[in-house]
């Protein structure tokens, strides 16, 4: 690491190159869109997410954009980050930015897993299919979200967080899910995250 | 999507013909010069000057929000260097490359980016002088940055390249990462921080973790000493000083303002007098907003800060002038690269409404801010804010519970996902 920042001092440095993704953000009107320009800081420009960590929010279904908000504001599923955010978005009109993001259209993550795992993760989804389907795409009856096209590692870490507890972790409708969760090794997570992510 | 190869990049950096090549010679202090109205407005314009956080994502957003409005860009530099994530670079956890963007996105928007420095602005014609010509706007955002006190520190002007601030990313940046390199083991690093308000409140300690904990893992008789200007560490202090229980080399003196430098002795002074000898020193002179912001009039009674309306970003001194970022003051918000972002982005959104005749919505930032304790974890605090009788008021602050990888991996993704928000 010593070396290159020796290397890069002494030439220019041609930097990073960054991928536009703007062009799904959209012009800015409706009552969401500038409401929802606090949001792209993390989850991107209209909700594309470009990163590994942070999940995709454009195109979500407006009940699952709602819960989660309900639910990070109350404190129910702990992040010291979207907390604050959640009370903003409560504050600014839950509504407009819901029907904002779920108007925007959704790209997959840019993100792509190594094969053999998405391979593995597909021959370990069976229990999955039950609530989120064979294709991924959720069950609104069910509570369940669309998992397909999401960050892998956005999707491991809530699994991990499904796992230990972490996520909502006094609400009763998902200890079924937590309980197949603890039976899951490490590792399968990860697979699982690859295998979901690559769905479209 | 577009992705900027090498050679577009080079072509559409300042090389290329017209303008952008007057406007890059110009940069260096040679001919030729900009003359008159160098680029005549034919319809309405924005001018922002300066590229940074604030700046370049007020640039994007206004094109974004109405490409039917020309937007300038001003910015001397021909890279975006990020200031989250430097201190990285002296742990040698990041490198300087991968925190350094071209403009080239900006670009793709049909933002006119010129490398040049403002000169002046004169708010009464709406002009921006630049070298010996100018350029008309219908709005201005000013976007300045900070500008370093020097004379609060007596020698430090004269000491120029040899004390070094490392506090706007880039050269001196690589420079102090190179003295720490060289420091030999057993040497004392001194790091000073200067009294608010100065950009990036947790900047400094997040910097006295990095080199704690290079020294600790490579030259492990080695001491950090910072000499803090406050009678506390002024952001996220528990979490730093949890964090400091691993870094038994870090000696922290709060209330200790550094007033003087001398390079020959090696040697900073206190204002108590106390005198402390260095090997390698890195200090963070106190700040002011950038130069145009004061040459201009923008700054309030105390000459260092721009008092602005909330809602809009307007300076409250000169109309139609906006000014986002590091040099506002006024806001109960920090001095933060994701703050300048957001103001960036509200500001482009009021500008547009104002020039289209149409009530500005109200709209507050936001801020997320993570720190690196070490070379694998982060902490953070974020803040929700709400307009409320015309004010910025905050929501609520929560700071992470405690310092993890967990925190570390967000803030690569937040990163990545600025970036992109700010120049993509």
């Amino acid at each position: 690491m010593r070396t290159t920042i020796r290397l890069v001092a002494g030439s220019l440095s041609l930097g990073v190159v960054l991928v536009a993704g703007v062009a799904a953000a959209g012009p800015l009107d409706g009552p969401g869109a500038a409401k929802a320009l606090a949001c792209s800081a993390c989850h991107g420009p209209g909700g594309q997410s470009p990163s590994n960590t942070m999940p995709i929010i454009a195109g979500i279904a407006p009940w699952y954009f709602k819960k989660a908000i309900e639910d990070y504001a109350g404190g129910r599923r702990p992040s010291p980050e979207m907390e604050p955010y959640a009370k903003y978005v409560i504050q600014a009109g839950v509504d407009d930015l819901a029907a904002y993001f779920t108007g925007q259209a959704r790209q997959p993550t840019a993100m792509r897993p190594d094969a053999a795992a998405i391979e593995r993760g597909r021959a370990a989804s069976k229990q999955c299919a039950i609530c989120h389907g064979e294709s991924g795409r959720g069950d609104a009856a069910k509570g369940s979200p669309d998992l397909r096209g999401q960050p892998p590692g956005y999707l491991r870490h809530q699994m991990l967080l499904f796992k230990a507890d972490r996520r909502n972790p006094a609400d009763e409708t998902l200890k079924a899910l937590k309980a197949l969760m603890k039976t899951v090794p490490d590792d399968q997570i990860g697979d699982l995250a690859a295998y979901y992510s690559s769905l479209r | 999507m577009t992705r900027l190869t090498r050679r577009e990049f080079l072509r559409t950096s300042g090389t290329g013909a017209g303008l952008g090549l007057l406007a890059a010679a110009g940069v260096a202090g040679c001919a030729p010069a900009i003359k008159g109205d160098f680029a005549p407005k034919a319809g309405r314009r924005v001018v922002v000057i300066g590229g940074g956080w604030g700046g370049a994502t007020a640039a994007k957003y206004v094109r974004l929000a109405d490409p039917s409005i020309e937007v300038v860009l001003l910015e001397p530099n021909q890279q975006f260097v990020s200031c989250p994530f430097s201190n990285l670079v002296l742990s040698g956890v990041r490198s300087i490359d991968s925190l350094t963007f071209g403009y080239g996105g900006l670009r793709s928007h049909d933002v006119k980016v010129y490398h040049a420095a403002a000169s002046a602005i004169e708010p009464d014609t709406r002009r921006v002088r630049v070298g010996e010509g100018y350029l008309e706007y219908d709005r201005l955002i000013v976007s300045p940055g900070v500008e370093f006190q020097w004379e609060q520190v007596d020698g430090l002007a004269e000491a120029q390249d040899r004390v070094l601030h490392a506090w706007k990313a880039g050269r001196q940046t690589v420079q102090l990462a190179r003295q720490l390199e060289a420091m030999p083991d057993g040497g004392v690093f001194v790091l000073t921080v200067p009294p608010v308000a100065y950009r990036c409140p947790p900047g400094p300690y997040e910097r006295a973790c990095q080199v704690a904990w290079y020294l600790k893992t490579r030259k492990p008789k080695s001491k950090l000493v910072v000499l803090d200007a406050n009678q506390n560490v002024v952001s996220k202090a528990a979490l730093f000083r949890a964090a400091w229980k691993d870094y038994p080399n870090l000696e922290y003196r709060a209330s200790n303002k550094v007033v003087k430098v001398d390079p020959s002795t090696r040697e900073v002074t206190t204002d108590f007098g106390d005198r402390v000898k260095y090997d390698v020193v890195n200090l963070i002179p106190p700040q002011r907003a950038g130069t145009i912001a004061v040459q201009a009039d923008l700054v309030g009674a105390d000459k260092r800060w721009c008092e602005v309306d909330h809602v809009t970003y307007e300076s409250v001194k000169h109309k139609n002038v906006h000014v986002v970022g590091d040099s506002t003051i006024g806001l109960p918000v920090p001095k933060s690269g994701n703050i300048a972002n957001a103001m960036g982005k509200i500001c482009a959104v009021a500008v547009v409404h104002l020039l289209n005749g149409k009530e500005v919505p109200s709209m507050a930032p936001g801020n997320t801010c993570y720190s690196w304790v070490n070379d694998r974890e982060a902490i953070a605090v974020v803040n929700a804010y709400k307009i409320e009788g015309g004010k910025v008021v905050q929501i609520e602050q929560k700071l992470t519970p405690s310092q993890s990888a967990e925190w570390a991996q967000h803030a690569d993704g937040w990163a990545r996902s600025i970036w992109q928000d700010i120049l993509a």
